[in-house]
Order: C-alpha cells, then sequence, then structure tokens
C-alpha cells in the first residue's frame, strides 16, 4: 500500500517530489494494474501528474510534433496530423488495451513502462522522435533509442519527468504502418509486431525505417530488413526479402503467449504486412487505422 | 403459440441498478467492526506437510485469527465422493490446497501474515496427465480412496474417481460390418467459466448462529456444506446472496463460506474475504474439464450409424466437488442426439493434481460436442456426403430410441437443423478462406424440487418470495411472469424476495438450467393457491359460483361478464392472509433400460425433456496467422416453449459468445506439474464486445409434455454447447485441415496447416 500521493499542480512541485523520492503516475492503467496483479508493488510514494495542463499539449509546428507526455492514447490516434503524417503511430496508439486504457493511459506512461511489447515504442523508434526529460537540476534531450534500455527499464534518472516526445516529421512521399498479430479485437498485447516508415520518390524507396516489436527483448530496428528494401521500387520480392530480414533478425521466446517458432514464422507475415501497408500508404492508397484489424485475412 | 416477439417484453428488476453501478455485491457488504481474510495456498501440487507453524504470523501486529486443520472438526466433504477437507492436513493435492486462512485488519496485513506461516513439505511428483494416472504404477492421488464415504452408484477404482459406460449390441462385429469407419483423437483443455465479480463471503456470527453474505450459485448447498464441516445444525447457518455478478457454474456448490466462518468464529468478529482476480482462477474447486476423446464410428453408404466405440479421459483434478457424475454425461454427449445402433461408450474421470474440475455451464458437452460434431464431418467426408444431409439422416425424431432405450417423445432437433441452415445461408457461395459449419447438440432438462411462496400485499401487489437463485441470467427476475399470467395482473406488480435460505423454501440453486424448469413450476402453484383464494373471496361478494370466475386485468371477474367483477386490490386490502405455496410434482425421469454392461448409472442415461440445439457460423480464417473471425452464427434451439423471450435470446447471446472463446482463445496454459500459466486475463482470452458477432436466434418451440411452465424446457447452458464443434466444422472447410486440440488457437491452427 502506498504512504502517500500527493497531487502536484505545477511541474516545479513534481520535480521536487520526484528529487524526493515520489514515482510519478498519471493514467494509472500499467502501475495500479501491475499492482493489483502483484507485479510490482506500489511505489511508497506517489506523485499525480495528472493535472499538468502543460504536459497534455500537442504542439504542431511545420517540421515536428510535440505530444506532451501525458495526452491520452485516444488523443493521439485521433489527431489529424499524427494520422496523416505519422500514421504508424496512430495505428499504435489506436490499438493499446481497450476504449478506457487508450482514453485514461497516456503516451508518457506507456514509453517510460519500457515494454518491449509497447505499441508506441517502434513507430515512435522509426520516426526518429526524442524525449525531454526534465529535473529540477535542468532539462536534456534523448532519442527514443537512447531511452529505452530493457524489458522494464530506461536511462531516466528517477528525479527526471518525462515532458514531451518530440516526432520530426517525415518527407513528402512518405507512409507508415505499425501492426501486429492480434488474436482478440480489442485487450490484445503483442505477440508480434512490426513497424515500417517509407519514403518513395519516383516510385524508388529511398529511405526506409522498419523496426520489430515483442520479437526481441527491446524494441529494435532491423537494419538489415531497411537495407533489402531501400533503392528498391517496393516490389513483392523485396518486401519478402526485407521481411524475411527482421524475422531473421528477431530473437523471439516462446511463453504463454506463443512459441518462438510462431513468433518467427509471425514476424515474416507482420513484417510483410506492415510494409506493404506502409508502401500503400506512400502512394497514397488508403488503408483504414489501425491498419493491424483490417490486415488480418485482408491485405496482402 | 404467439411469435415469441409478440410475448411479453419483461424488463428484470436488477438490471438498472446493474448498469449504473448502484447494485451491491457481496464485496460491496460491511459489517461494523470487520475484519479481511487471506488463505496460505499450498506451494506444492503434491506434497507430504510435515509442519505447519503459524507462530511468526499470529506475532504480526493486527493479526486476529489463523485458522487451520486443526480448528475445525475433521470432516471430509465432497458432493458424490467426501475427499477433501477444508484445510489441509497431511498432504496437498493441488497448487491452491488452502493450508491456513488468516484474519486481520487490513487485507495487507492479513496477506503478509499468511506468507510468514511456515509449512515444512516432503514435495512429491505431481501427477497432472489423467491419461498417465491410469497407468499401473502411477503413485495413488488418494492412498485411501477406498474408505472414503461416496455414492453408492459411483464405480471408483485408484485414480478413477468416476467410470461409466453405455453398452448396446455388439459394436465390434457391427463396425465390422460397416462400410465405412472413421476414427478420431481429440484433446480439450480445461478452461473457466470467469465471472466477472470474482467471489466474496462475509461471515458474522450472532451466538452460535452465523450468516454468511457469499457470492454462491447455490445458497442451499453453501448452507450444507458449511453445517457440515464446522459440525453445526443447518438451521444456524443462514446464507444470503446480495447481487450476484454472474456464475456460470463456477459459483455452484459449497466453497469458501466455511473457512470464512471459522475464521469469524475464532476472531469473534465479522470477517470479509474477497478474492483476486488470480485466486478466482485458480482456487475454485471449478473449472471445465480437459477431455482426451476417442471416437470410432462405422456406417453404412446411406450414412446410417451403425457402431460408435468411445474412450474418454477426463481431468477431475485433485478432488470430487460437485463434479462427480461428469463421466456419464461426458458418455451421453458422445453419442449426442443421434439414433445409433451399437454404442461402446467408457468414460472415466480421473484425479490428478490439478486444479478440481467442477461444473462450467453445460460441464463435458462443449468439449465432447466439439469433437463428435467434427467427427460427424470427418465421416460425412468419408461417406460423400455433405454434413448437413448426414445429420439429417442421422439425427432424432419422435419415437427415436436411445442406446440406453429411452424412447424420445416430441423432439425438435431436425427443424433445428434446417432453420439454422436456412439462417446462415449453407451452401452459399463465399469467398476464399471463408466458411460455414454446422454442429447439433444436446443438454439434459433437470426435474429437482423447489419451492416459492406468493404473497399477496395490501396493495394489491404480490411477493414471490423463493429459494431461487439469480445468477445473473434473469431466470428468477423472469418469474413474475409466470404469476402474472396465473393471477391476471401485471408482471411489474411484483417484487422478488429470494437469495436467503431463512427466507425461500428450499431450491437446489442456480444450476443445471433448472430455474424456470423448476421454480418456475413452484411459483406457478403458490401464484395457483393465491387465484383459488381471490375467487373465493370473490365469489361470496359477487354471489356466484367461484368456478364462473376468472383472474384478468388485476381484478377477478365473471366469465362472459367482466363487468361484473372485484379488483384484486380490494380483496387483498380486506384479507391479510392471502398467501400461496408451490412446488408442483417433479418431473419423472423418463424410462429407459439400459444393457447390463452400462456401469455408473448416475440417473443421467436417460435426458428428461432434452434440449436441442443446432449452431451454424460463418468464419473467416486468416491462413497466414491461423487467426480466426466468426462473422456470423446462427442459433435455433429447440428449449420448448419460451416464457421470456428477452431472457432467452440473452442466454444464447452469452452462451455464443462464451462457445467462441472456448473454440477460440480460452484454455486453461498448464505447466505440466500443477500450476497454470496464464491466471489472468491478458492471457486468459475472453472474448471482447468488440469480437461479437452477430447473432440470429430461432426459437423451435415444441411444447415440453413432461416440462416445466407452460411446456418449458430449460435455456441457461445449451447456447454454449455446440458453438466450438461448429466453428471447428467451419474452420475445416476453410483450410481443408482439422484442429484436433481446443481451443483452436491461432497457433493451432496455423500448425495445422504446415
Amino acid at each position: 500500500m502506498s504512504a502517500s500521493l500527493a497531487t502536484a499542480s505545477t511541474v516545479e512541485q513534481a520535480l521536487a517530489q520526484l528529487a524526493a523520492g515520489a514515482r510519478p503516475v498519471a493514467g494509472g492503467t500499467d502501475l495500479v494494474v501491475g499492482a493489483r496483479q502483484g507485479k510490482a508493488p506500489l511505489p511508497e510514494r506517489l506523485v499525480a501528474i495528472h493535472r499538468l495542463a502543460e504536459l497534455s499539449e500537442i504542439r504542431e509546428s511545420s517540421t515536428e510534433v510535440a505530444l506532451g507526455a501525458l495526452v491520452s492514447h485516444r488523443r493521439c490516434s485521433e489527431s489529424g496530423t499524427v494520422r496523416d503524417r505519422l500514421t504508424a503511430l496512430a495505428d499504435a496508439c489506436a490499438i493499446v488495451g481497450s476504449i478506457a486504457t487508450r482514453t485514461t493511459g497516456t503516451l508518457g506512461g506507456n514509453l517510460m513502462n519500457a515494454s518491449p511489447a509497447m505499441e508506441t515504442g517502434g513507430p515512435l523508434l522509426c520516426f526518429g522522435a526524442s524525449v525531454t526529460l526534465r529535473s529540477a537540476a535542468g532539462s536534456r534531450s534523448l532519442g527514443i533509442d537512447e531511452l529505452l534500455a530493457g524489458p522494464g527499464r530506461t536511462t531516466a534518472a528517477s528525479d527526471e519527468l518525462l515532458e514531451a516526445v518530440s516526432v520530426p516529421l517525415p518527407p513528402a512521399g512518405t507512409g507508415s504502418c505499425y501492426a501486429r498479430l492480434e488474436y482478440r479485437r480489442q485487450m490484445e498485447i503483442a505477440i508480434a509486431g512490426a513497424t515500417a516508415v517509407v519514403t518513395l520518390a519516383n516510385g524508388e524507396v529511398t529511405d526506409a525505417r522498419i523496426a520489430m516489436t515483442a520479437l526481441s527483448p527491446a524494441i529494435g530496428r532491423a537494419g538489415e530488413a531497411e537495407a533489402a528494401l531501400i533503392g528498391s521500387g517496393g516490389e513483392p520480392d523485396a518486401i519478402r526479402r526485407a521481411a524475411q530480414a527482421l524475422a531473421a533478425a528477431a530473437s523471439p521466446i516462446s511463453d504463454v503467449r506463443a512459441s518462438a517458432s510462431y513468433r518467427r514464422a509471425m514476424a515474416v507475415v507482420i513484417g510483410r504486412r506492415a510494409i506493404e501497408a506502409a508502401l500503400a500508404r506512400a502512394r497514397g492508397e488508403w488503408v483504414p487505422v489501425p491498419a493491424s484489424t483490417a490486415l488480418h485475412g485482408g491485405v496482402r | 403459440m404467439t411469435a415469441t416477439a409478440q410475448r411479453p417484453r419483461l424488463i428484470r428488476q436488477d438490471g438498472r441498478e446493474k448498469v449504473t453501478g448502484a447494485g451491491r455485491y457481496t464485496a460491496d457488504v460491511v459489517a461494523a467492526g470487520q475484519l479481511h481474510a487471506r488463505f496460505r495456498y499450498s506451494d506444492h501440487a503434491r506434497a507430504r506437510i510435515l509442519r505447519i507453524d503459524t507462530s511468526r504470523a499470529r506475532e504480526l501486529a493486527g493479526v486476529l485469527a489463523i485458522v487451520t486443520h486443526e480448528d475445525v472438526p475433521d470432516v471430509l466433504y465432497g458432493q458424490m465422493v467426501k475427499d477433501r477437507r477444508l484445510f489441509a492436513r497431511e498432504e496437498v493435492r493441488f497448487d491452491s490446497d488452502v493450508i491456513a486462512a488468516v484474519a486481520a485488519t487490513t487485507p495487507e496485513i492479513a496477506q503478509a501474515a499468511a506468507e510468514l506461516i511456515q509449512v515444512d513439505y516432503e514435495p512429491l511428483e505431481a501427477v497432472c496427465d489423467p491419461e498417465l494416472a491410469l497407468e499401473p504404477g502411477t503413485p495413488l492421488i488418494h492412498e485411501r480412496w477406498a474408505s472414503y464415504e461416496a455414492d453408492e452408484t459411483m464405480e471408483r477404482d485408484g485414480n478413477v474417481l468416476g467410470r461409466s459406460t453405455i453398452v448396446r449390441g455388439d459394436a465390434t462385429a457391427a463396425m465390422a460390418g460397416a462400410d465405412v469407419v472413421v476414427s478420431s483423437r481429440y484433446e480439450a483443455d480445461g478452461a473457466h467459466g470467469v465471472p466477472i465479480e470474482p467471489r466474496a463471503v462475509l461471515a458474522q456470527w450472532q451466538g452460535d448462529r452465523v450468516t454468511i453474505w457469499s457470492s454462491t450459485q447455490t445458497p442451499f448447498a453453501a448452507r450444507s456444506g458449511v453445517a457440515l464441516t464446522l459440525g453445526i445444525p443447518e438451521s444456524h447457518v443462514r446464507i444470503i446472496v446480495p447481487l450476484l455478478g454472474g456464475g456460470f457454474g463456477s459459483k455452484c456448490d459449497f466453497h469458501f463460506e466455511a473457512h470464512v466462518a471459522a475464521l469469524a468464529r475464532k476472531a469473534g468478529r465479522p470477517v470479509r474475504l474477497v478474492f483476486s482476480r488470480r485466486e478466482e482462477f485458480v482456487a475454485p474447486d471449478h473449472r471445465r474439464e480437459s477431455i482426451a476423446i476417442e471416437l470410432q464410428t462405422g456406417a453404412r453408404r446411406d450414412g446410417t450409424l451403425v457402431a460408435r466405440r468411445a474412450r474418454l479421459v477426463l481431468d477431475a483434478g485433485a478432488y470430487c466437488g460437485e463434479g462427480g457424475f461428469f463421466a456419464q454425461l461426458a458418455a451421453m454427449h458422445a453419442i449426442g442426439p443421434y439414433v445409433i445402433e451399437n454404442v461402446d461408450i467408457d468414460s472415466r474421470l480421473v484425479y490428478t493434481n490439478n486444479q478440481p474440475s467442477g461444473s462450467i455451464r453445460a460441464p463435458t458437452a462443449p468439449q465432447t460436442c466439439w469433437a463428435v460434431e467434427q467427427h460427424m464431418d470427418e465421416l460425412a467426408a468419408a461417406l460423400e456426403l455433405d454434413p448437413v444431409e448426414l445429420r439429417r439422416r442421422t439425427l432424432i425424431e419422435e419415437g427415436s430410441e436411445s442406446p440406453t432405450r429411452q424412447v424420445f417423445g416430441p423432439v425438435g432437433i431436425r427443424h433445428t437443423l434446417e432453420r439454422a441452415a436456412q439462417m446462415i445461408g449453407y451452401g452459399q457461395p463465399l469467398p476464399e478462406n471463408e466458411a460455414i459449419g454446422v454442429a447439433c447438440g444436446w443438454w439434459p432438462s433437470f426435474g429437482m424440487p423447489s419451492g416459492a411462496y406468493v404473497k399477496l400485499n395490501g396493495d394489491g401487489t404480490a411477493t414471490i418470495v423463493t429459494g431461487a437463485q439469480e445468477n445473473g441470467s434473469g431466470a428468477v427476475m423472469g418469474l413474475p411472469l409466470i404469476a402474472a399470467q396465473v393471477l391476471g395482473m401485471r408482471p411489474e406488480d411484483f417484487s422478488i424476495l429470494c437469495q436467503d435460505t431463512d427466507a425461500g423454501p428450499y431450491d437446489s440453486g442456480s444450476s443445471g438450467s433448472q430455474t424456470t424448469f423448476n421454480n418456475g413450476r413452484a411459483v406457478a402453484e403458490a401464484a395457483g393457491e393465491v387465484a383459488q383464494r381471490l375467487r373465493e373471496l370473490a365469489a361470496e361478494q359477487l354471489e356466484i359460483d367461484p368456478l364462473d370466475l376468472e383472474l384478468a386485468g388485476g381484478e377477478v371477474r365473471v366469465k362472459g361478464s367482466p363487468d361484473r367483477s372485484v379488483a384484486i386490490s380490494e380483496l387483498a386490502a380486506a384479507d391479510a392472509e392471502i398467501l400461496g405455496k408451490g412446488s408442483g410434482a417433479v418431473p419423472e425421469q423418463p424410462a429407459c433400460s439400459p444393457d447390463s454392461g452400462c456401469l455408473g448409472r448416475l440417473g443421467m442415461e436417460s435426458f428428461l425433456e432434452p434440449q436441442l440445439i443446432t449452431h451454424a457460423v460463418h468464419v473467416r480464417v486468416d491462413p497466414e496467422t491461423g487467426v480466426v473471425r466468426v462473422l456470423r452464427v446462427a442459433a435455433a434451439h429447440d428449449s420448448g416453449t419460451i416464457i421470456n423471450p428477452i431472457g432467452a435470446n440473452g442466454q444464447v447471446h452469452g452462451g455464443v459468445v462464451m462457445g467462441i472463446g472456448q473454440a477460440l482463445t480460452e484454455g486453461m496454459a498448464l505447466d505440466g506439474h500443477g500450476h497454470q500459466r496464464n491466471p489472468h486475463l491478458l492471457d486468459y482470452k475472453l472474448q471482447t464486445a468488440a469480437d461479437a458477432p452477430r447473432i440470429e436466434i430461432a426459437w423451435i418451440e415444441t411444447p415440453a409434455v413432461n416440462g416445466g411452465p407452460n411446456g418449458s424446457k430449460g435455456v441457461g447452458e445449451p447456447p454454449s454447447v455446440p458453438t466450438p464443434g461448429a466453428i471447428a466444422n467451419a474452420i475445416a472447410r476453410a483450410t481443408g485441415r482439422r484442429v484436433h486440440r481446443l481451443p483452436m488457437t491461432p497457433e493451432r491452427v496455423w500448425e495445422a496447416g504446415r
């Protein structure tokens, strides 16, 4: 049982609490459920940050979108700019947990929980997003790849608060997709997920960023998969080679959700589907958000 | 009979409080000064207990009582075989056997104390595979099984808790002479009922009497269990059930009421237990049994089923609980609603060190039906017959004789087949990776004693006092329809007092689809007594023979002269003693004469007024991932006359979705050492509202001759019976491959297609 809970009304108050040993809570969808299930006890001291309006904003410029740490998955997935320009992130945010989870849970919480199965990690990594961490001593900026350190671990210090996630807008001609294997339509967790961000110029893939989710201890990009696609015209053969390279880079485990061999086979299938949908979007074709639901038995 | 759509639409009385969150469940009940209970469970699936030391736990501040086997009488309990103690004494037999219970001022302190209890064990090799448990040389789960008090009809032997066989004719010879013989083996994993309300118990003593608020489906069984295990008279135990948040069978029978009562008695304060979701998965002696099913059927070219052989091995888990009858029920489902000339069915319910099995909505039926209906489709393929055509030729009809020589009365199973096929558009061309599958099933009605009172209130309303239990299905909430019909009043004129063993007459509880079937009869009889009294009183006022009076529109009036009448409210205001009671005659079990080779006859070798079902489903399979989506379900049921269409439809909607879960995503993942690997809702995957398909329902109303009120049968359990089988057949049609293990998870569908 938590010994104390303070509600911060300014970022400074929250930082002071963190410096004194408190842990932050926003939506609570990971923290509270985890404590109830006995995964991790509630911290002795909590600071509630859900009233910090400045962390709840979505700020857009011509070059980037800055998503406050408290932006809910639902708001993120419903943002026009995110849907149009950062579609893979909208795909991901639209399938986190249930409607209740998406309305309550925050992007910042999802990131700092650092689950290898988190939906938003792959898209943010591929878009080259960075985070602003702030402590009483000042602020610093880190790439997503520098933030995520392993299952349940980040490189943030205990007195640092995630303020915002900045996502650079990709160039014109870019399409993206996050897809995952889903056993059911809601309340799902990634068993195998893939992100693809591809840029087309004159029909040629000029840039490709491909990452896997729940297929390795941390969400990571697959350089060989990207290389297989860059320079191609996005033909089925190139897509197949890229998906196979993604699966080859995976280090799947066997657990109650799936065997390693099934996960690896699904890496090929889900990877291919994510790349296909990203290419389709890059060409201006319509693929619904979230893509995962439509992809099962649908798009090839 | 009017179309069901034109019958009264009864909005259940407990609906508003439930959907607005105002409803109070057991965990919401608070007694002044109450303490919180936590259990210490066994740390092993099988071990000898060498020592239990509670001294460190007792020293923890805030701990007021700790109870072990030393604090309660040494009593064995269990419905058909008495094989379990409240608190393990010498041996633990599954990983959630209760060793001790702690009462403390907070749940956290109680939990900490439970963990401080020192238990020394001699770990023993756990026996977790029921087929292995049958092998000679395998350790006995219960070394002293032969000394246990047991129902004399139970065929027991070592690890075999119960065996049932159904034999008719010479299956071996008939098989040898068949044109086509098909053999199959199917395995169904265990599963759970997963009520959304985890169970809760609150016990409060006054002198030597205890009141227990419990989330039970069977308050009278809970009362008996407490009395037996604590050695006190039943009359000293009162069970009250606040709103029940679902049960699906898992809250049947006596469960943890006595543990909490023992704690409350020792602590001298009320004690409340509220289960975590994890406990709700692992600790109850209720979960759907796994079954290994071997089937062989011989047929003539025209489809006539000349012989069936079946071998079924069911996992009973560590204790009998209330599931002792499963072997016979599974044997009946291995036959199904078909005419088969010769049968040789052998069904064994086997002890293991797994969680005990107990009734979950139509126990043994969905799994066995899933296997049998796939087997029938395999037979149809071998005969080069359409699967629906094979069923058309082999399903029972009026006058058919079962393998135990029960002769069926009017049964609408063939109509359900035609109707379901028609609703789903059977035979239509479908896109690639889509297919339709069909399955038929049955489930008995259970005739049991039941009682009710109907008392007229001074304001002209009435109260139904019943021992029946509302588990969420709406069956008790539908009782006013029956009383209103008898009394010529409106359903909304009735209040209901139920779920209190000190108030209502005995009822066997919300189990076996029996509430409307049996308590409906009791309510109708009680209302009939009130109606008779009203006619007598009105006859005096109107100076007319009571036989010339009828009750309608809230009045007692002269037949043919509705102007001559007296309001029921007027009669009620003038006479405070208008009270009816009823139980009604329990329908008799149909006669049957099983061959001499039939062992383990527990009374289910004939099916009273069978409920008959065909489900047809339309699925889409993603062949690359094995993910299956159910797009449409057509459900045609013969449950006799439908009394409350909203309630009956609700049972089909819920049962179909539960069946889809069992078919595709819901299964206990066991580690082979007696531990469940997915005791939480993230990895025990229920179907969500978003997964629910379009469900179309047809009621084939064949009035039951020997049934419940107005020719009704039960309706609660059958909707979950044929759904997995129909989905399995659809998957096989879409992919060309059969999935031999339930649930048919994406990985298993994918694996079958490799």
